[in-house]
This record gives C-alpha cells, sequence and structure tokens, in this order.
C-alpha cells in the first residue's frame, strides 16, 4: 500500500475524482503528470482558498458529487455485478467426444430414471390403470412400427447409459485416464452400443 | 513505474502470510460478516468484504468419501443383478428382483441428486434448490412404495419390461 496517497477519507466521489488532502501529494501528482500551472500557483496560496479554487474547478465541469460512506461501495459493487453480462461459454465450447459422451450419460439416465419414477408413482396412485395386463393390452394393440420404435427408443438410452456406465467405473478404478485411452473407449462404448441396440431391438 | 515497484516489496510479503492464514481460517464453518444484499440466482453477489474467501461445508466422510464409495459399488452391483435379471425371469427369484428394484431406485435417486447440485446448489437457488431437493426425496419414497406395490401385487418389473418387450 502506497503509504504518501491518504486514506481514511470520510467521502467518496462518486465519479473517482481523487481527493486532494495534503500539500505532498499535490505536488507529486503535479510533478509526475505535468499537470496544469494553477495546480502549482494554488500550492502555494492560503488552503482554504486552494480548495475553493478546486471546488469551483470541479462544478464548472458540471459534475455531481455525493458523499457516501466506505460501506456503500459493497452496495454499488454488488449492483454493478448483478447487472453486468457473462461471456458466452456453453454455447461455444467446440463439441467433443468427453464432454458429449458425459452430458449423454447423464441425460440417458436422468431419462431413464423419470420414466421408472413416473411408472412407479403412477401405479401408486392408480393401480387400476397402470397394472401390467393393462399395459401389456396397450403395448399389443399397437402397430409393429410403432413398437419397434419405441422398443429403439427404449434399448438405446438403457445401452449406452449401462456401457458408459462402465467405462466410467473404470475410471474410478485409474484406468483409461489419458487422453487417448479415454476416447479410445469412447469410441468402444459408441460401437458396443451400435450393436447391442440392434441385439435388443431384434430380441 | 513506481507504482509496480511499491507493490511488488510490501505486497509479496504481506501476501504469504495473510493468504496462509486465511485459508486456514476458511476452512472452519464461519459465518459470514452480514451484508444487506442477498444471494441472488445468476448474480455474483458476495458476502462479507472483497478480501474474504468462499466458505466450504464441513468436512463430513458420509457426505464426501462414504458416499462416492457407496455410489459406486451400487453401480458395480447393478451390472452383474441386471445380466441375472436378463436371464432369470423376475416371478422365478422374486428376492432378487425387490433387491434390483431397490437398488435401481437408489441409483437414479443418487443420480438426480448430483444434478440438482450440479444445477439447482442451495447457495446460489437458496429457494428453489431446497426445495427440490425435498421434493426428489418425497418422489423417491413414493417411489419405494409403489415398486414395492408392484413387486408384490403385480408380476414385477423385470417380468413387466420381459413380457411387454415380446408383446
Amino acid at each position: 500500500m502506497n503509504p504518501e496517497i491518504p486514506t481514511g477519507s470520510p467521502s467518496v466521489y462518486r465519479r473517482g475524482w481523487p481527493r486532494v488532502q495534503s500539500l505532498r501529494f499535490a505536488m507529486m501528482m503535479s510533478a509526475r503528470v505535468g499537470i496544469t500551472p494553477t495546480l502549482k500557483r494554488a500550492a502555494f496560496i492560503s488552503k482554504h482558498a486552494r480548495n475553493v479554487a478546486l471546488r469551483s474547478a470541479v462544478v464548472r465541469r458540471g459534475i455531481q458529487t455525493e458523499s457516501l460512506p466506505p460501506s456503500a461501495s459493497e452496495a454499488i459493487l454488488n449492483h454493478q455485478r448483478l447487472k453486468r453480462p457473462s461471456s458466452p461459454h456453453f454455447t461455444i465450447y467446440q463439441p467433443q467426444l468427453t464432454w458429449i459422451s458425459s452430458i449423454a450419460n447423464r441425460a440417458t439416465g436422468g431419462a431413464l430414471s423419470a420414466l421408472l419414477y413416473g411408472f412407479s408413482l403412477a401405479y401408486l396412485f392408480a393401480p387400476g390403470t397402470f397394472d401390467s395386463t393393462h399395459i401389456i393390452e396397450l403395448i399389443s394393440g399397437l402397430p409393429e412400427y410403432v413398437k419397434y420404435a419405441g422398443k429403439l427408443i427404449l434399448a438405446a438410452p438403457f445401452a449406452f447409459h449401462s456401457l458408459n456406465g462402465l467405462r466410467h467405473l473404470a475410471w474410478d478404478m485409474g484406468k483409461f485416464l489419458s487422453l487417448k485411452s479415454a476416447y479410445r473407449a469412447g469410441y468402444a462404448v459408441l460401437g458396443a452400443t451400435a450393436v447391442s441396440t440392434i441385439a435388443l431391438v431384434l430380441m | 513505474m513506481s507504482a509496480s515497484t511499491l507493490l511488488h516489496a510490501p505486497l509479496s510479503r504481506t501476501f504469504a502470510s495473510t493468504a496462509g492464514f486465511r485459508v486456514l481460517r476458511s476452512l472452519q464453518v464461519r459465518r459470514a460478516a452480514s451484508s444487506s444484499v442477498q444471494y441472488v440466482p445468476g448474480g455474483p453477489v458476495y458476502k462479507g468484504t472483497v478480501n474474504d474467501p468462499t466458505t466450504f461445508p464441513p468436512p463430513s466422510k458420509m457426505h464426501g468419501s462414504h458416499h462416492w464409495s457407496f455410489e459406486r459399488l451400487l453401480a458395480a452391483s447393478l451390472v452383474p443383478m441386471t445380466a441375472a435379471a436378463f436371464v432369470t425371469s423376475g416371478s422365478s427369484y422374486p428376492v432378487l428382483d425387490g433387491i434390483f428394484g431397490v437398488s435401481l431406485v437408489m441409483h437414479s435417486h443418487i443420480g438426480f441428486d448430483s444434478m440438482l447440485v450440479d444445477y439447482l446448489h442451495p447457495r446460489k437457488f437458496p429457494f428453489l434448490g431446497n426445495f427440490m431437493k425435498w421434493t426428489l426425496r418425497t418422489m423417491t419414497l413414493g417411489v419405494l412404495v409403489g415398486v414395492y406395490q408392484f413387486n408384490t401385487n403385480d408380476i414385477g418389473l423385470t417380468e413387466l419390461i420381459a413380457k411387454v418387450w415380446k408383446a
């Protein structure tokens, strides 16, 4: 912390103009930046006259200032942060096998679990409509292509989630952790998923 | 610039001691200094002063390493159980069917809980996060009762899937 900059000022100017408190600081500033000769002249006249000169200079430029306590800085900062936009991150990341397979694992697991939860709760609240005989009747009445489509929609997420789950458990045991082996395992999972899905649909 | 040289000398010395002290302090659970601005969803509002680090949850093996191990063991146990369910029928081994159903529901609950922790953390979503956490717990309870009812009064989950697949 620079000891020459005055601290403990009881007021904060909203536009960020530094409050000149000491003569020494004024001289230092004018020496560095080469500020107007008016300040140098002001350094040699009385303090009151100098303050009047400075204040009138500020007023002449039409800037409104307001005295705030230091605790107000936190409120101002939080309000600014709430209004700040965030740059695109999730929408611009290049699709890669690593994160696509990860989110697909989560999505397939979530979808299958939602189906399990939905069916179980439906059976709990309406066992008459959702018991096995009604369901089997309903499904056997559907056309063949709908049945095959339904099997595909159920088999593909199940196969992918199970096989990618095995890949995940392998990571937990310390295997396939390099980028190359993670990609190889990922491609193996995709191939095995395709084969398993076809096998399950034709079963 | 003289300003940068001023920054290097005293700042590096003070940073080492204060950073170490602050890290030790932040590891304990401590109540943040009161702030009138609440943590708003989507808003990067901070509590305390600008220099306070984030707080951490209290270390707990039940919510940490034990939870992780249980999750992996459960997922691993689902592999042989699913294979067995494929091979046998649910009516022949009702106990296995029951254990399989309960394990499946527990696995789903842990998965949903991870999604809530990732996307609706109570720290950022104080009302919605906690509300969804308890909604999930209630629903899991209902699902467990429903699975028990279905396995007891009806043919059971594995049998249902087998029959629907051949329907």
